[in-house]
Parts: C-alpha cells; structure tokens; sequence
C-alpha cells in the first residue's frame, strides 16, 4: 500500500504546468494525469486544484479554449503558452537544485559532518 | 446601487471570463469525476456526493475564480460598507454627532478651500493670467502704497515693443452717460485698446470683444457689454448683439456681451467696453497691462523696461517720486497683499476646526468601541484576523466620514459665500466660487485623511490581541480607569486646540472694537454724502457751468436750497472729500523751509462749513468766510498732521505755502486765478482720517474748493437721525433747483452714509470678517469639544456601573464619587488648557504681527476660563449619573 503525499505549497502549480506540457488538456484531465503519473499518491482534490488552474491562466502561463471532449461534449483545454515553457523549465531547475542540497543534507551521517 | 457595487461591476467587466464560463467548464469536471466514479461501481447518489466533497460546490467555484483574479477584497469591502451604514443607522445619536463633527470640520475647510481656489489660485478668466503684470513702481519712502504708472500713446507703444513683452493692453476707465432716454443713466465706461480680444481671450457671452478691425478706418463706434450691465439694462435680451446704444449722446453698435465672471477689471468694473479713441490719443492716459513673454522672470522685466519708465518719466515732470523703481506685479498681487493673509488665517482656523471634529470621532468610535468588545471578541475567536478587524474598523470610519463630508460640501456652498458678503470688495469681482473638479477633489482627499486619522488609533486600539478577555468580562461593568487614560489625550489636544481658536477669535474681536474706537477725527453719525455729477457731456448745458462763476454759483445754489431741508443742521461741500480716503497728494512749498526734504500733502477741496458738517475740531486759527471761499486763493488750512510735521507748531498761523501743482488736470477743470499762488495758513483742524483706518493721518491741506473745480461735486449733509430718510427730500430741494440734474449713484460722486464709506474700507472689512468668521469656528469647536468631554465621562460612567454601585454602598460620599467619575476627563481638560495657553504665548507673538494688532492676553485667559467652565459642566452632567446608581441595582449585573 502506498502513502498519499502531501504537496509543498506552490508545487501543484509546478505539476499542472508540466501536465499541460505533454499536451492540451481539460480540467478533469489534469487531474486525471497528475494522478496517474503519481501513482494516484497525490491528494490534489479539495479545491484547491482550480485555484492553481486560475492562478495559472490569469499569470498568462497557460491558455484555455473551448474545445470538444473524448465524450463529444463543450470542454475548455488548456494549453502551455511560451511563456509557460519557460516557467516550467526554470520551476523545475530551481526544483531540482533544492531537492538535491536537501537530499545531499539529509543523506548525511554523523560521521561525515 | 451603491459605490463598491458599481466598482465591482467594472472590475468584473474586465474580467475574462464571465461566470457562466467558469461555471459550465467546473460543471463538465464534476460530470466527469461523477461519471467515472459511476464506472467503478459506485451508486449515482454517492456518486454524485463524493464528486461534491472533492471538488466543491458549483455554487462556490465563481467565488474561488473570484478570488484568485483579485476581487475578494472588493466583495469583503462592500459588506464592510454596508455593515458600517447598518451599524450608524442602529445608533442613530452616534451617527447623527459624528457625522455633524466631521460636517462642520470638512464643510468649513471645503468652503475656506474654494474661496482661496476663487480668489487666489485661479480668480481670471483671462489667458495667460499668470503672466499679466500691472505697472507699478515703489516710491522708495512709501514703501507699502501702491502706485500705477500710467502712459501715453507713443509710450504705450514704444513698450508694446519693448523685448520682454509679449502684448501690452491699454485701458482707461472713464464715467459716462447712456443717453437718449428720459433721464441720463451714469455707467462706467472703459476703453480698451483694439487687441482686446487677443490679450483678454475670454469666449464673450455672445457676439465679439474688441478686435483690431474695428479701429480700422479711424475706428468704429462699437461697444460690448458688462454681464450684469447687460441683464439691468436690456433684461439679458439674446438679441442684443446689433442693437444701438446711445452713450454720451453718439451712436454705438452693440457687437458682444462679455460672460458673468468677466469683471474687468480690479480698477472699477466697467459696464460698457468701448474702443479706445485714436483721436487725440496723445495725451489720453493709458494704463498698461503687461503681458510677459512665458519664461520672462519679473527682475529680468523690471530691469529692462525701468530705463525706458525713467525716459517717460522725464516727459512728465512731478509725477514720480524722487527715489523709485519698477516693480512690476502680477494681477493678482494687489489682492494678495489684501486677502491672502487673511483667507491664511482662516485657514488654519478651519483646519484646527476639522482636527477637534476629527478627535471628537475618535472619541465616540472608542466609546462605541468599548460597547462592541463582546463582537469584535467573538470575530477574533472565529478567526477574523487583526488585520482583517481593523480594515473593517477603517471602513466604517471612513462611512462616517464620506457621509459627513457629503453634508459638509453641500453646507460649505453657502459657507464659501460668507466671506464674500461680509467683504466684498476685498475679493475679485471676477472670483465666482463654486464647487469645481479641484474642490471635489479636496473635499474627498479630506474626507478620506479624515477618515484614516479618527479611525485609525481606534481600530488600532480595538483590534489588539490583549482585549481578547473582554469576551469574559462583558458587562460586569468593571472596568480598569487605566483604560480611560488611553482616550484623554484625545481631550486634551481637542481643548488646547480649540482654546487656540477662541483666542485667536478674542484677538480678533479685540482688534475689531480697537478699530471701532479708534478716534477718527471726524463724526460719521447722522452725515450723508450726497454727490452730483455736472452734465459735462451736454454741450448745452455744460456750457452754462463751464465757467468757474457759474459752476460755483450753481453748486452754491443747490447747497443753499438742501440747506434748506427741515432736519438738515450742516452741510458742507468738497470735492473727493470723503474719509477715510481723501484728497490728492502734491508737492508743496513751505516759506522758510528748513530741511531740504520735499514736503508733500494730501490737498483737499472744500468750502469753510465742511470742518462744522463732520465735527472736524478748529485747533488754531479760523477757517475762511465766505469772500475768502468764492475767491479760493491765498489762504489755506492744515491739518495737525501737516503742522506738526512740517512747521514748528506755534508759528503754524500765518506761515505761507505754494502748490504749484494746481493747475486743471483735464479739460473739465477750472481753477481761481491765482491757485499755485503762495497762500496764508489761517488755520489748524484736527487730524481726520485721509488714508484708510490702517495708516497714520498724512499731512493734508485743506483749500477752498472754488481753487480747482471738478465735474462733480460732494455734500456733506448732517441730518438729525438717520440721514437715510431724508433722503427723497434732498433730491426733490436738488430737482427744485436743477431739475435735470441727478444724484450720482456711485464713484466719487456717490450717495452714501458715512458710515457705509467707513465699512466699505479694506481694513474694516478685514477685521469684521475675521472676527465674525473665528467666533463662529471657536463657537463650534467649543461645541465639539464639549460634546467629546461629554461622551468621554457619559461612556465611561456607564461601564463603571458596577464600581460606583460599590463605592456608593460602601459609603463613599457622594461628591468623592462625583469627582471619580470625572476625573479623567477634568484632568485631561486641565492639561489641554495649560497646552493651550503655552501654545497661544508662543504664536500669539506670530499671530499678533498677522493679524497687525497686538497680543490680547485678557481675550485668552477670557476664553481659558470660559472653556474651562463650560468643560466643568460638560463632566459633571453625566457623572451626574455616577451617584444616582443604586448599590443594590448595580450589584445585581455580578
């Protein structure tokens, strides 16, 4: 059995960009695809998931647009705008650099300090 | 709908998305969850619930958008409002004295603000006012006179082309009569020259200004018309423009009529503008308007156009001081020197007022606040954060304040008219107050200070974490006294300050009665002026006064017959004879002159019975009789003034002086044969005011008025009781005499109380308007301040309930309780008025030099007293109630 995570503030946006990033998507889809690619270990529902679409899209990093879903119905998909890229790419340097000095951090024994 | 409603709806039009958007968009996610959930087995209810629990209601997801695109903080601000109007109207004698504290303060410093906007910043209509000097030149020995240069034609042309000049406009004011109708009608005319259009560039009424065509061909007679002239004598006819008036018996074209606020100009205020005549214009008179090339500074202008003032100078001699230079002023100046000073003054009255009806908010909102701890308490307890507590504090305080600046600038409409009624000829005719963009804009940056300022230290204050354990403690009515000390420094600083206002009103009343009593030499009661204008423009009947005999024997004649009026006990007769301003200054010859000072007097002209008329004392001598007064020459009276400064005073009589200067100015003068002949003095009068009520009587002469003799002249009528109502039998003795002739209306000329020529000098009206104006503000800030004095004990008295029912039951006596109750209040009011007298000993100093009167230390310590009394009241009224709590009801609250 896997343990549901808890994101750090601020890092679902992170994730809806980079779910957006494979491809447009609606709403529910990112969801969706945060959720698979997490091995369903995230809890991103309550709520707080269209607040990081909205926050998203008024910052001009993602776009919407009425489209049509796989079930034939009016669905808006978002998309990654250009300045969208490039949020997503240094998110993700700055991301990684900070996992890392805390990864290297925590991995410390006693003897090597 | 209201503000907050109306700025959320253009926010939410700026929104990219509207709400059906969001709504079907969270509509088709919660379908799609459901629907899935569906495919796992999960029944359609349950389904439907869980989708609910994840992701939100439908309803609330608007709101998340809402929030995150920054409109949160609107919708919180609109209940806010609403909460605060809801809150005033459920305390509606909290509300009512609030918003009339703020109404007074924000309605006084609006109106102060609109009349210094009128009258100092913007009071012209005129284009490029800023950059239109007056040609004034300062004799060095009287620094503080105003003195205009005034030019010919060729002069005024030779400084229209002078480099830092831009345009230069030529007028002249000149009295004349509208003819052709049953009797003459005096009005003012003045002519201008032909770039009266291009200079002015105000938009007339309708029709034209005076443009450069119109003096083509030897000039064209056309006239245009005063605002107010238009509305008396052709009722506002919007036809008007093409019809012909008949002025000075010729024929002119009306072709405009000038706006309301076209009041040209400070001089005297034209009726009709008439085209400058260009022949003859040489010896014409121009006064000069100067309008400056822009980025011209004043000292650059005067040093280049002083050399060419000194050659024009020199073309007539006697006419210029001795020791002078150019100082050119902008239009505005001579206003400035008048009023600026004073509107100053008054606004800082209205701004000491505004900040005690700012305190005094303060006051009642920490008293209600204390009511409102059990609320704030449970807000706190479900979460509200401080922040969050004292915006809402803010708002509401800001509801009273907009309210109150609401009713303070409809009240300050009429309250900016005040200083116009009381003293009107202190302001430019032009100044029309109203309530413009600049004003509004004033007014709600005021309401707004004025909010944050009163509602700020009370939201502070209420908001704090510490006074969570009121929540526990509500109503016991205990309430610790430490806790009032917080609010007296409220009262103390609303009564130094409004101890500031009363002295400074006591200074101005003072300095208005010292003003009163000064002596002025002479006896305005019971006198009347009555002037006649001769008809000079008839040449029929000027032709039977042109002589000097017969103008004399013609004013001699209507003096005889007014004389003759029952009541009527003196009347004497004169020519620009009138205190407190009087008679023109010459140079004068004194036999035996010791120092080589030029001395200069003001020459008056009347007849012997003048002295009698206005109860001017004869000091020495004799005036002349009645020979002596038809033949005008050789004899002369003088002032005390004039003796004391320029003869030894015992040898005064019989010292002989010449004036060589009277000779006739214009083609209506006459003069005796021997005018600027050496004349005996005869006689010393009194010292009567000859110029204005600030300044020290100058030295004058007085001299038979048959000497040099004018188109006008002047009777000076004492009257028993009120010279008014003798007023219709005086012009029918007149018609009995002359019945074509008129009584003049204005000018010179006019018809008026002496009293009325006594109210209409500057200084006076000045005085009266600042001491009406201060009593009225320190009135209503004594009111104030009272009324916080009052809410502060009221309040306090009330939530200590509980400790006085102890204290009574416990057997204190009841005038130790009394003065528990108030004592905070007493306290604070005693250091406000310790504050408040250091404060005054200082800018008592600097407000004595401005109000150029001395410090009154009786007016303050009148005031001290009267506010501390009034303060002593105000506390025991309510810790009245302090003693009549009955111990067992109190203690009933445990």
């Amino acid at each position: 059995l896997t343990k549901p995570v808890e994101l750090p503030q601020g890092t679902l946006e992170m994730l809806v960009l980079k779910a957006v990033s494979l491809g447009p998507l609606h709403g529910y889809g990112i969801l969706l695809r945060i959720q698979q690619i997490s091995g369903e270990r995230l809890e991103i529902l309550q709520g707080s998931f269209y607040t990081a679409v909205y926050r998203l899209e008024r910052r001009g990093w993602i776009k919407g647009e009425w489209g049509e879903s796989e079930n034939n119905r009016r669905a808006r998909f978002y998309s990654l705008t250009a300045a969208g890229t490039r949020q997503l790419r240094s998110e993700t340097e700055k991301w990684n650099d900070m996992t890392a000095v805390v990864a290297g951090i925590l991995a410390k024994k006693a003897d090597e300090v | 709908m209201n503000f907050s409603g109306l700025i959320r709806k253009l926010w939410q039009s700026r929104l990219p998305r509207t709400s059906r958007d969001v709504e079907e968009e969270f509509q088709f996610t919660l379908e799609s969850y459901q629907n899935d959930l569906m495919d796992q087995g999960v029944p359609e209810e349950e389904a439907r619930r869980k989708a609910r629990i994840d992701l939100g209601q439908l309803a609330g997801q608007n709101e998340t958008y809402r929030r995150v695109m920054g409109l949160r903080v609107l919708d919180e601000l609109s209940g806010d409002v609403r909460y605060g109007f809801r809150g005033l109207r459920r305390n509606p004698g909290f509300a009512t004295v609030a918003m009339l504290s703020l109404a007074l303060g924000i309605g006084a410093t609006t109106a102060m603000f609109s009349l210094i906007y009128a009258v100092l910043l913007h009071p012209f209509p005129y284009a490029d006012a800023g950059r239109v000097m007056n040609l004034f030149y300062l004799d060095e020995e009287r620094p503080d006179a105003i003195n205009f240069v005034s030019l010919s034609k060729p002069q005024f042309d030779l400084l229209s082309q002078a480099p830092p000049v831009d345009s230069v406009l030529g007028f002249r004011p000149a009295e004349m009569e509208i003819t052709g109708g049953a009797l003459p009608e005096d009005v003012l005319g003045m002519y201008l020259t032909e770039n009266a259009a291009s200079f002015l560039g105000v938009r007339p009424l309708l029709g034209r200004n005076i443009e450069r065509s119109d003096a083509e061909n030897g000039g064209h007679s056309v006239v245009v018309l005063n605002y107010q002239f238009w509305l008396r004598r052709f009722g506002g006819d919007p036809h008007v423009v093409g019809q012909t008036l008949e002025i000075n018996h010729a024929p002119y074209t009306v072709i405009g009529v000038m706006p309301r606020n076209f009041a040209f100009n400070d001089f005297a205020v034209g009726d009709v503008y008439l085209l400058m005549p260009a022949a003859g214009a040489s010896i014409l008179e121009y006064l000069p308007w100067i309008k400056l090339k822009p980025n011209v500074t004043r000292a650059a202008a005067n040093s280049a156009l002083e050399p060419l003032v000194r050659e024009f100078s020199k073309e007539k001699s006697g006419r210029l001081p001795e020791h002078w230079h150019l100082a050119l002023q902008p239009i505005i100046w001579t206003f400035q020197q008048e009023v600026g000073r004073t509107l100053k003054l008054l606004l800082g009255g209205v701004l000491l007022l505004l900040m005690i009806g700012c305190a005094n908010c303060s006051i009642l909102l920490l008293a209600r606040g204390r009511a409102r701890h059990h609320e704030l308490a449970i807000r706190k307890a479900i979460g509200a954060s401080r922040w969050r507590i004292v915006r809402q504090l803010l708002v509401e305080a800001m509801v009273i304040s907009c309210t109150g600046a609401v009713l303070g600038v409809a009240a300050s409409y009429w309250l900016a008219k005040l200083p116009l009624l009381l003293a009107p000829k202190s302001f430019p005719a032009e100044s029309v107050i109203r309530i413009n963009a600049p004003v509004l804009a004033f007014s709600v940056a005021v309401a707004l200070l004025c909010g944050l300022l009163f509602g700020l230290v009370p939201a502070l204050r209420l908001s704090r974490r510490d006074s969570a354990p009121m929540f526990t403690a509500r109503n016991t009515g205990v309430t610790s006294a430490v806790a009032g000390h917080r609010w007296s420094f409220l009262i103390t600083a609303q009564v130094a300050l409004t101890l500031l206002l009363m002295a400074t009103a006591g200074t101005a009343i003072q300095s208005f009665v010292e003003l009163l009593r000064a002596p002025l030499g002479y006896d305005p009661a019971n006198v009347m002026q009555v002037g006649i204008r001769l008809h000079f423009r008839v040449p029929a009947e000027w032709d039977r006064v042109q002589s000097r005999e017969a103008r004399m024997t013609y004013i001699e004649q209507i003096r005889d017959k007014i004389a003759t009026v029952p009541g009527v006990s003196q009347i004497g007769t004169g020519t620009f004879a009138t205190p407190p301003y009087s008679g023109n200054e010459y140079p004068v010859e004194i036999d035996r002159t010791v120092n080589g000072e030029q001395p200069k007097a003001r020459i008056i002209m009347v007849d012997q019975r003048y002295f009698v008329a206005l109860g001017i004392p004869q000091l020495q001598g004799r005036a002349w009789d009645q020979d002596e007064n038809n033949r005008g020459d050789f004899i002369a009276v003088v002032n005390q003034a004039f003796a004391a400064k320029y003869l030894s005073q015992s040898a005064a009589l019989g010292r002989r002086l010449r004036i060589s200067g009277l000779t006739p100015r214009n083609r209506f003068q006459v003069t005796s044969q021997q005018s600027t002949a050496w004349r005996q003095i005869i006689g010393v009068v009194g010292d009567a005011r000859n110029d204005g009520l600030e300044h020290p009587v100058l030295p004058a002469i007085y001299l038979p008025y048959t000497s040099v003799m004018d188109s006008y002249a002047q009777f000076f009528v004492r009257t028993q009781g009120d010279p008014q109502t003798y007023l219709q039998t005086i012009r029918a003795a007149i018609a009995s005499v002359a019945p074509d002739q008129q009584v003049g209306n204005g000018g010179l000329a006019g018809t008026f109380t002496l009293n009325e020529a006594l109210q209409r000098a500057p200084q006076y009206s000045a005085q009266r308007l600042l001491s009406i104006l201060f009593s009225v503000f320190s009135a209503m800030a004594l009111a104030l301040a009272l009324v916080g004095i009052f809410s502060l004990v009221a309040y306090s008295v009330a939530q200590r309930t509980v400790e006085f029912g102890v204290r009574m039951a416990l057997g204190a006596p009841r005038r130790h309780v009394l003065f528990v109750a108030a004592r905070i209040a007493l306290a604070s009011t005693a250091i406000g008025i310790v504050i408040g007298l250091a404060a005054e000993s200082y800018l008592g100093a600097v407000l004595s030099r401005w109000m150029q009167n001395t410090f009154a230390v009786r007016s303050l310590f009148a005031a001290a007293v009267l506010l501390g009394v009034s303060a002593l009241l105000a506390c025991l009224l309510p810790a009245r109630h302090a003693v009549q709590v009955s111990p067992s009801e109190a203690l009933r609250y445990e």
